[in-house]
């Protein structure tokens, strides 16, 4: 629907509380009209603070919030939650317990007459495929029920974004995946900007169209999930986002190949005056061999981890300080004690 | 929170709190338009118990011949309010239940003076200084003895020798009570302080505290203790209501002046700011009026102190034959030292 | 419900200083003031509650600052502070006894009948002070005293203790005691260790109340003929018919009063409230009492039967044998029809003034909020008279058309009961997440319309219950309403004081009985509410 309005632009957003340290130092954010974005960070870096600073329940210190051209928040100006525009989705949903779903959902539709109102509830409903609950209560709801509920009453007022703050935290992990599917696909439908606040990898990166980690009230980096995983900016970001082995490397003349513990290593862009560093590699990018390939290099197997489908193996390589995980799919053939080969196959990005 | 009986009881709740508010404010307007009556009304701030005065003061309404409102309270209490009030009392006329409430009144110059005519119905001892109050009707301390317990002869002549050893665990007396109070006022005034803080030790040691005269009436009747000193109107209201045979106690009127013997008053007093004067003083002329009096000496079997009338009641001793002590009821004002020493000694 | 707390924004707690992730406090109000349509309101309330402290400056110094020393500083005056503080700490520590142990054995374990116990505990809430004294003494006149007056005060106020704490103990989720069980504490060990900590705020909250009450009280003592500041300050009045050295002590009080709801406010400490989730805690699995079964119940009956079947059976006893028992039906239903009417007209006005302060001491911290509420509570330690004779103050200057008046009336017993108010309110919205209140704001719904359409609706059930509760204190009330009525208007509690006064305790009766039995109804939806 509205694909390309409702740019939300973040600039230079400053918060600190009376006691302690500033919580948001100067984030920037840009996130285009129509697209999901996730704020992935740790514990205390400032992801909820940035929440509450864009709904307007917390003054910035300084900087601007726009949305779709509007200032909301800036020098001078502090729109109140009221007046944004922007729907929250909480933490386990939050819903009125006092309140049927469809008076729920139909709570920010003022303005509208009786038939509008409820044909909109209805739509709401049928879109977070929960149609025919309206007359119940919320707590005879369950959790993903009243996730989903409470998506659809954000949604409800054609919010210009959607704010979800860890929504999927409260469901057990068999849920979570179903629920956040049919979230997305709800975001989808009406085409609304998005940002969901969330400590979870995993759940950033399959559900957002752009992720962006914050790191000490700023943003890190602001990447598509592929990206992000694959070019990350810094080993911090790397280690956040999945795993890493990250080795020592040596740089080649060439620039474009370098030289590790674990071997000869393709780099995606050389570093710019430099012949040493870092390299990230992913334990997916590291493959067992037989012990007497040529180019492999060899490691004592540590531990394995079995997932069914897939392991780790963690191993013990010379030249490596810290251990080396490989992720190995299909049948295991070794064990813990045994010696093994390891290849790299496919880019990495190389750090200071 | 989320259960639909909380819900209910909610909703019932506020129902049950609204009906009566709607109720009250009905009620509230119509008593609310007779508080204004203008002059011709009078408002009583009545110290007495309504019980006791209640008839007589329905009575006044007619004599008067204005409308009548009385607000009841305790006599210090309703004196404190008319303080507070100060030039914008409701209050036209305060009858206090004894004299110390309308000396403080008279101190602040709140009363107005009362004609020598009212004055002179009165005996001089039962009047304010200032002539701006005047006693109404008499009550006097006595001693009720049971008389299984003990023979008339054997009944103390002398308040001071209940603390006698003879009448261990044999005495009651309420001190919270304002007669009581007064009773130990007058004796710190006729003997000391020193004496009087003595006495009441004896008496702690001897004797059974009772919350007021009744109960130690009641507890002279049951022989639950043999002595008990108590105003002499409740006997005989007793006697009214049960006939003598059925009431298991008599009275001794303590002889020589004795404090035990004490007098204490209630009267009236005309607020000068209340705007009620005339109306005021009318009420003052019925209440030591021939009627009003001969109510006091039947109805609450007291003395009453004007218009000429004595008691009727059967067994009640003269006025003229009591031999109270002679002290001037404005020192009674002196009950904070009284109490003070009633804490210390630990009665109450 | 782990999952809960780490999104939970713990509202009325101050900002850890420890490991506590700081996104717990980011949401936290502090730094929010509180909108001008709860402030302004909020501000009025506490301005009218501080109307008696405006009264007793003006007194207690009218003979300069050094007459109201000599008569604080006197002798006598610490000796009673000493009585009277001893007192109330024994009435606390009984009721807290009391409160604790019936909220337990009535919410947490199998007692046979637990939810008709419950509302039977509530009911000695009806009983008036001065009544329950009444009755112990009639039949034990030995009780006078001091264990007479702290007899008599804990059986009429541990329902103050115990409703709260029942309430936190209801809201406190199981899985902890179990976890506590299955770290080898033993039954006793767990509730001392793990839930008796957690009621820490709830048991204060009530005790603070049941401090002040017991400060306030002069119908238990007076009867009891136990001298206490109150009774002093009465006794000044009485004696002297000077105000000035009762409006000195009463300024002790009221400077006992603030120093005892700065240490309340401190036992609220870091515990937050413990469940902002949408969903309920399940229901804890009832403790087997066992052996203990029989003492349980004993413990139950013994203080039932002492706190509402033995006033009430004294009532019965002089209605019997009284033979000045020829009451009048007519005055007795009017004057039960007029404390109805009084009553629940002050429940409805204290709760008004008392929500935009709870409110804001449940939802926003800093010093402001603090001050608003500390000045509903200055004045609650005040005995009635001083309150009722700072109203006459008042009201004869500036309010004369209002004064003898209901409103007027109404208006004192606000002042009175404001705390009861407002402690239950504030109670209520703290069991309200305050997301939802985020939700609805950011769904275009301004601050008084959230507050409408949310706060109010989520906290009303406790409301109620806090109106229930100053219905019956209302209802008892008896040293203001005498003052302060309109001329000829009577309560059942005046009533039951004019013959009381003169003696006729069979009259009195069925006074105090109606009085009792009307009270006993918000009573006892106070004790169904949370079961």
């Amino acid at each position: 629907m509205t694909d390309h309005g409702n740019e939300l632009r973040i600039e230079q957003l400053t918060k600190s509380y009376r006691s302690g340290a500033p919580v948001l130092q100067g984030l920037d954010l840009t996130v285009p009209g129509g697209t999901l974005a996730a704020v992935l960070g740790p514990s205390g870096c400032g992801k909820t603070t940035l929440l509450r600073v864009i709904a307007g329940f917390l003054r910035a210190d300084t900087g601007t919030v726009a949305l779709d051209g509007r200032t909301l928040a800036g020098p001078g100006v502090h729109l109140p939650p009221e007046r944004r525009r922007i729907g929250i989705v909480p933490q386990e949903g939050a819903l009125f317990p006092h309140m049927t779903v469809a008076r729920n959902v139909a709570f920010g539709l003022t303005g509208l007459d009786r038939g509008e109102r409820r044909r909109r509830t209805a739509d709401m409903l049928d879109l977070v495929g929960l149609a025919g609950y309206g007359d119940r209560m919320p707590h005879e709801l369950s959790g993903g029920q009243q996730q989903r509920i409470a998506l659809a009453r954000a949604l409800a007022p054609r919010p210009a974004l959607v704010l979800l703050d860890e929504p999927f935290n409260a469901l057990d992990s068999a849920l979570r995946a179903g629920v956040r599917a049919d979230v997305r696909s709800a975001l989808r439908a009406t085409g609304a900007t998005a940002l969901l606040v969330t400590h979870d990898q995993q759940e950033a990166l399959s559900t957002a169209d752009l992720v962006a980690v914050v790191r000490q009230g700023r943003v890190a980096q602001c990447d598509t999930p592929q990206d992000l995983y694959r070019r990350p900016a810094d080993p911090w970001v790397a280690g956040f986002v999945g795993d890493a082995v990250l080795v020592p490397a040596t740089v080649h003349a060439s620039g474009s190949t370098a030289t590790t513990p674990l071997g000869t290593v393709t780099l995606t862009a050389p570093l710019e005056g430099r012949s040493t560093g870092t390299v990230v590699l992913r334990p997916e990018q590291l493959q067992l061999t037989d012990a007497d390939t040529e180019e492999a290099v060899r490691g004592t197997v540590r531990d394995v981890f079995y997932y069914g489908h897939d392991a780790k193996v963690t191993l013990a390589v010379q030249g490596v300080d810290d251990p080396v995980d490989v992720r190995v799919a299909g049948p295991l053939s070794v064990g813990p004690g045994q010696e093994a080969a390891i290849r790299v196959t496919g880019e990495a990005t190389l750090h200071p | 929170m989320r259960r639909p009986s909380a819900r209910r009881i909610t909703a019932l709740l506020a129902a049950g709190l609204l009906l009566p508010v709607l109720a009250s404010c009905g009620s509230g307007d119509d008593k609310g338009g007779s508080a204004e009556g203008g002059d011709s009304a009078l408002v009583i701030y009545s110290g007495r118990h309504e019980k006791l005065v209640k008839p007589i003061l329905d009575k006044l309404e007619k004599a008067v011949g204005a409308k009548v409102e009385v607000r009841y309270g305790d006599s210090a209490e309703l004196a404190a309010q008319i303080l507070e009030e100060g030039d914008r009392t409701k209050a036209g006329l305060f009858f206090s239940q004894d004299a110390g409430a309308l000396g403080a009144l008279s101190k602040e110059g709140m009363l107005a003076k009362l004609p020598q005519s009212s004055l002179d119905e009165v005996d001089k001892a039962y009047r304010g200084e200032e002539g701006d109050w005047v006693g109404l009707s008499g009550r006097v301390r006595v001693i009720a003895y049971n008389p299984d317990k003990v023979a008339e002869d054997k009944v103390p002549d002398r308040v001071a020798d209940v603390t006698k050893p003879e009448w261990k665990g044999k005495v009651g007396f309420a001190p919270t009570n304002a007669s009581f109070q007064a009773f130990v006022t007058g004796m710190r005034v006729l003997e000391g302080d020193d004496a009087t803080r003595l006495w009441l030790k004896g008496l702690k040691a001897n004797g059974k505290v009772y919350t007021n005269n009744l109960a130690t009436l009641d507890a002279v009747e049951s022989g639950e203790v043999s002595l008990g000193l108590v105003n002499h109107y409740y006997w005989y209201e007793r006697v009214a209501e049960k006939g003598e045979d059925k009431v298991g106690a008599q009275l001794k009127f303590l002889p020589g002046g004795d404090p035990g013997a004490l007098i204490n008053v209630a009267g009236v007093g005309i607020l000068k700011d209340g705007g009620q004067a005339g109306t005021a003083q009318k009420a003052v002329d019925y209440l030591l009026s021939k009627e009003a009096q001969t109510y006091f000496a039947d109805t609450t079997k007291e003395y009453p102190l004007a218009a000429g009338v004595t008691s009727n009641v059967e067994g009640l001793p003269p006025f003229e034959s009591l031999e109270s002590p002679d002290i001037d009821l404005g020192k009674l004002e002196s009950l904070q030292e009284t109490l003070a020493m009633l804490q210390d000694v630990g009665l109450v | 419900m782990t999952a809960s707390a780490s999104g939970g924004r713990p509202a009325g707690a101050p900002a850890p200083a420890g490991r506590r992730p700081v996104r717990k406090t980011d949401g936290a109000p502090a730094g929010r003031r509180p909108p001008l349509v709860l402030l302004v309101p909020a501000c009025v309330a506490a301005l009218f509650a501080l109307l008696p402290l405006g009264y007793l400056a003006v007194r207690a110094f009218e003979r300069g600052p050094r007459y109201a020393w000599d008569v604080v500083g006197d002798e006598r005056t610490l000796q009673l502070l000493a009585r009277s503080l001893s007192l109330t700490a024994v009435v606390v520590a009984a009721c807290l006894v009391l409160g604790v142990s019936l909220a337990w054995l009535t919410v947490r374990t199998a007692l046979p009948g637990a939810r008709a116990w419950s509302v039977l505990v509530t009911l000695p809430l009806a009983v008036p002070s001065y009544v329950a004294a009444f009755a112990w003494l009639a039949s034990a006149p030995r009780t006078a005293g001091f264990a007479g007056a702290a007899l008599a005060l804990t059986l009429v106020s541990f329902p103050y203790v115990h409703l709260p704490v029942a309430a936190a103990l209801r809201g406190i989720d199981p899985a902890q005691e179990e976890a506590a069980r299955s770290l080898g504490h033993g039954p006793l060990r767990t509730f001392l260790r793990v839930t008796l900590p957690q009621l820490r705020p709830a048991a204060a909250g009530g005790a603070l109340l049941v401090a002040l009450y017991v400060l306030s009280d002069f119908g238990a003592v007076s009867l009891m003929r136990y001298d206490t500041f109150t009774r002093a300050i009465h006794t000044s009045y009485r004696a002297s018919f000077d105000r000035t050295p009762a409006a000195a002590l009463s300024v002790v009080l009221v400077v006992m009063t603030v120093a005892l709801v700065a240490a309340e406010t401190r036992t609220r400490g870091r515990a937050g409230h413990a469940r902002t989730g949408a969903g309920t805690a399940r229901p804890a699995v009832p403790v087997p009492l066992g052996r203990w079964r029989v003492p349980a119940l004993a413990w139950c009956t013994t203080l039932v039967a002492a706190a509402v079947a033995f006033p009430l059976g004294t009532l019965g006893y002089w209605l019997a044998v009284g033979n000045s028992a020829t009451w009048d039906a007519g005055a007795l239903g009017e004057a039960a029809w007029t404390t109805l009417g009084v009553a629940a007209a002050g429940a409805a006005l204290t709760t008004l003034l008392a929500l935009p302060v709870g409110v804001i001491a449940a939802r926003h911290r800093g010093r402001g909020a603090r001050l608003l509420e500390q000045a509903a509570y200055a004045g609650h330690a005040l005995p009635g008279i001083t309150v009722a004779l700072s109203l006459v103050f008042f009201a004869v200057r500036y309010a004369y058309p209002l004064y003898q008046q209901l409103p007027l009336l109404i208006g004192a017993y606000a002042v009175l009961f404001l705390p009861v108010a407002v402690a239950a309110t504030r109670a209520a919205v703290l069991q309200a997440p305050p997301v939802l209140e985020d939700v609805a704001r950011s769904l275009g719904r301004s601050p008084l319309r959230v507050l409408r359409e949310v706060t109010v609706p989520l906290a009303a059930p406790g409301v109620a219950a806090g109106a229930a509760l100053t219905f019956v204190v209302c209802m008892k009330e008896l040293p203001a309403t005498l003052l302060l009525r309109p001329t000829g208007v009577d309560t059942l509690a005046t009533r039951l004081w004019t013959e009381t006064g003169s003696g006729s305790f069979a009259a009195a009766a069925p006074y105090a009985a109606a009085l009792i039995l009307l009270a006993a109804v918000p009573s006892y939806l106070l004790g169904r509410h949370r079961t």
